[in-house]
């Protein structure tokens, strides 16, 4: 396996704060705020990003720098969303979507080093594959932490169906963040972009 | 804020806890996550409870501190405790309430689990109330050791937790200073479709993303010009030292997960 270089670590390291921001964007654009059935649901990018993450950075340094992210917010940083921190947020039921984004990031690194062409469906769909990731790990993480130590019982299919209208937004987001992708191609140096190969 | 930001959730002590060896705390903690859940008895929860207040006070942290890393999740407790009430049915009914029959078997349970969630949270919370993220950093990087066999670029993953901790605050700002740029610039977010306020997040976050590979790639050249070439060979300024008190403290645990068993089903 290649060592990673100096500009690799900071590059994974600075995701790391992205990530951060983007879990709790709406601090800073309010506006971001969803209504969803009622009620305000602040809108968090970390799917987004750590989508991003994959993209930009590749499977490995992608992955590695997930991990980096929830190290961090479990020392207590307050890096997840809603301003959270501390081990109990991977303990709890949603902890699972937190523990995804690592497997997000690999699996959208996987298909963005796989041709080197940056085109919106290509990002689309590596972004929709980590968005499976997502919801099938947070999903499935949720189900099991409700039947286990919560000792509820609850349906599997009751547990994605109550994250059906989080589903439907970060649909859109996935889309958002292929077309985002694109327009970072255009505007960055390409020795940035560790899977887009210079053309 | 910012001060959250760096310190994470610590909160300064000369206390025991506060000076045990970051390492013991993890164990102890890690391990503690998964023998909440062997407790099945009166005595058996007591017996955790008691070892969860006993730390708590010992630590001298104020307790409105920790009631502040409690209240995110004290609407879960609750939650799953009226949750309980309305679904489980075991045992004998004790009241008809709106239609619903509260039995005594999932006032027993709902409570139990509650007492569970409380400990979890308590404990975990313990680890991040006296201990720095930079001691925790230095911890991870510690324990992770093993994995290098493994070619687990476990110095590279602390050396990025540490620079992300510095440079957290810092993209905080940047966005701070790019959401007010762009707003006096007249990029109206507040009105519009939905879709449309969302899409205007794109021309936010590239300079965004723009001016944090900036810095990451100077920040990687000022690393190379002084001479960083990996782990390999690197001193540290904080060593790691397990002392005495790390040892009690870790005994000690043991002993409490060993009543923990023989009180089980009591």
């Amino acid at each position: 396996m290649k060592r990673l270089r100096t500009i690799d670590l900071t590059f994974g390291a600075v995701f790391v704060c992205l990530m951060a921001i983007g879990a709790n964007i709406t601090v800073w654009f309010p506006f971001l705020a969803l209504p969803i059935g009622g009620a305000t649901v602040p809108l968090s990018l970390q799917t987004f990003f750590a989508t991003i993450a994959g993209l930009m950075l590749g499977k490995r340094l992608g992955a590695i720098s997930m991990i980096t992210y929830i190290l961090v917010g479990m020392a207590g940083v307050p890096v997840f969303a809603q301003m959270k921190a501390g081990p109990m947020q991977l303990i709890s039921p949603t902890g699972g979507f937190i523990i995804s984004f690592i497997v997000v990031a690999f699996f959208t690194g996987l298909i963005a080093e796989r041709s080197s062409k940056p085109s919106v469906p290509k990002y689309g769909l590596a972004a929709a594959i980590g968005l499976a990731f997502n919801y099938g790990i947070g999903v499935t993480y949720m189900y099991a932490a409700m039947n286990t130590w919560l000792e509820l019982t609850i349906s599997y299919s009751v547990a994605w169906s109550s994250m059906i209208p989080f589903l439907v937004k970060d649909i859109g987001l996935a889309f958002l963040a292929a077309l985002f992708m694109v327009s970072l191609v255009k505007r960055v140096p390409s020795r940035w972009l560790s899977t887009v190969k210079a053309s | 804020m910012n001060n959250a930001l760096i310190i994470g959730q610590y909160v300064p002590g000369e206390s025991l806890v506060h000076r045990l060896d970051p390492r013991t705390k993890i164990t102890v903690i890690f391990f503690f996550v998964f023998i909440v859940f062997l407790a099945n008895s009166v005595v058996s929860y007591s017996v955790l409870v008691i070892f969860a207040l006993l730390s708590m006070f010992i630590t001298r942290i104020p307790i409105r501190f920790i009631l502040k890393g409690l209240t995110p999740v004290w609407f879960l407790i609750v939650f799953t405790f009226i949750l309980h009430l309305i679904v489980t049915n075991k045992g004998t009914v004790l009241m008809d309430l709106f239609g619903f029959s509260i039995y005594s078997g999932a006032l027993i349970q709902g409570f139990a689990i509650s007492i569970r969630f409380f400990l979890l949270i308590l404990v975990t919370s313990l680890l991040t109330l006296t201990t720095t993220p930079i001691e925790i950093t230095d911890a991870i990087e510690d324990m992770l050791h093993p994995l290098k066999k493994l070619r687990f670029p476990v110095h590279e993953l602390a050396l990025m937790m540490s620079i992300s901790l510095r440079f957290i605050p810092t993209l905080m700002q940047e966005t701070d200073k790019i959401s007010k740029a762009q707003a006096s610039r007249g990029v109206d977010f507040r009105t519009g479709p939905l879709k449309e306020r969302i899409r205007a997040v794109v021309p936010l976050l590239v300079p965004l993303f723009v001016s944090a590979f900036k810095r990451a790639e100077e920040l990687a050249m000022a690393m190379e010009a002084r001479g960083y070439q990996g782990g390999e060979g690197r001193t540290k300024l904080r060593e790691l030292k397990l002392r005495k008190r790390d040892v009690m403290i870790l005994l000690l645990f043991i002993a409490v997960v060993a009543v923990l068993l023989v009180t089980r089903n009591y």
